[in-house]
């Protein structure tokens, strides 16, 4: 019986051969963009507001995130600016952000200001909401306990 | 040839349904968050996916060690731990994309590189790397042995990503479930729904990586079995030409 091969199986195209090295080339620069990235922005991703010029990486001369809640009965939204006080371990620190902050940003909760401090305010370009890891339900009882508890 | 059975099927069913359940629960009967309103109900999809991505990849990493501890059933584990990661590379999409989202509005912003969010990016691309690896080797043997190595290897960042909102100052949350303190911080129908997505997103998961190493294995069987089939065909041809004579 003749069993030689009617035809030889074609050969994978050299698209085809490439195509996972390349995504794998691409995997391992991406890789080693994503911890370049990472660690030229800082492990800690802030600083607190009480550590600004006091802890080693939040100097209060560069570009800092500082972290802190704002403060009730601070915050002023004056033609597109927006300025407030945020603290943190009693230590308060002024912010001033030109623009409407986004997210579920309010007073009482706690944001992330990037920007410079000049003249003892933080000159905001960016604001950042760090929300809780908490999830209740929104009611009325609620609400009035939450606005009651704010800041507390 | 087909790659389910009644078993899927059941289980393709009861995915279906839960996933419906969680669908309506989500966005018609649990509340609005207190402080996030309606962007919360982001949260019954996005923590699944994470969570199954997680499952994924440390199935993978399971299947994988089996196959380098058990040589002589090497490509059946080898199949399940490709077929996983896959699987775990989409749910983990999943995950990035609705919590960019979900980003988008509590935070203010789509992303930023801190450490939740960039350890879990990096999670993701060393799965889309490892896939590829994958493709790089036509035979199934070095496949399985070269890819099983970088499988275990990959599995050991996953405590990294979960813990990074512990180990750095993140502005990602921490877990409100498997936190280390132990308290959930959930009402009980978010609780439930949240639960209720967890369950029907695993039995996707099952259902996805029961077909595909289906697949898989099919694709292998049908390389392998390729000769006996030309030997069955020219037999059958010489029995003709033979009856001929």
């Amino acid at each position: 019986m003749d069993l030689t091969p009617r035809s030889t199986p074609e050969p994978r195209s050299t698209s085809r051969r490439l195509l996972p090295i390349l995504v794998a080339v691409l995997a391992t620069v991406s890789g080693l963009v994503i911890v370049v990235m990472f660690l030229t922005s800082s492990i800690d991703y802030y600083c607190n507001v009480d550590e600004v010029g006091v802890r080693d990486g939040c100097d209060d001369t560069r570009r800092v995130r500082v972290q802190g809640s704002v403060d009730e009965g601070s915050l002023q939204m004056r033609a597109g600016n927006t300025s407030f006080v945020m603290s943190f371990n009693g230590v308060s620190l002024p912010v001033d952000y030109e623009g409407e902050p986004g997210g579920v940003f309010q007073e009482c909760i706690p944001v992330v200001a990037h920007g410079r401090i000049v003249d003892g305010v933080l000159m905001a370009t960016r604001i950042e909401v760090k929300h809780s890891n908490e999830y209740e339900a929104e009611n009325a009882d609620r609400l009035e306990e939450a606005e009651k508890s704010a800041c507390s | 040839m087909k790659t389910g059975t009644t078993t899927t099927r059941v289980l393709g069913i009861f995915a279906l349904m839960i996933t419906a359940w969680v669908v309506v629960s989500a966005f018609f009967l649990t509340p609005a968050d207190v402080v996030q309103g309606d962007s919360v109900r982001i949260m019954y999809a996005h923590v699944p996916t994470a969570w199954i991505a997680y499952l994924a990849f440390v199935t993978t990493a399971v299947a994988s060690g089996l196959s380098l501890a058990r040589k002589h059933r090497t490509l059946g584990f080898d199949r399940v731990a490709g077929a996983s990661a896959e699987v775990g590379v989409l749910f983990m999409a999943m995950t990035l994309i609705t919590g960019s989202l979900w980003g988008r509005l509590t935070w203010g912003t789509f992303w930023q590189w801190d450490p939740r969010l960039t350890t879990t990016l990096f999670l993701f691309v060393t799965y889309v790397g490892y896939l590829a690896i994958r493709r790089v080797d036509v035979d199934p043997v070095r496949r399985a042995r070269r890819s099983s190595v970088i499988a275990l290897l990959a599995v050991l960042e996953i405590p990294l990503v979960h813990f990074s909102v512990v180990l750095w100052r993140s502005l990602h949350q921490e877990a409100s479930v498997l936190n280390t303190d132990g308290d959930v911080r959930l009402d009980d129908l978010m609780l439930f729904t949240l639960f209720s997505g967890v369950v029907a997103f695993t039995l996707i998961f099952v259902w996805l990586v029961v077909h595909r190493q289906r697949l898989a294995a099919m694709s292998d069987v049908e390389r392998l079995v390729g000769l006996d089939v030309a030997i069955t065909a020219r037999r059958a041809e010489s029995t003709v030409g033979g009856g001929g004579r």
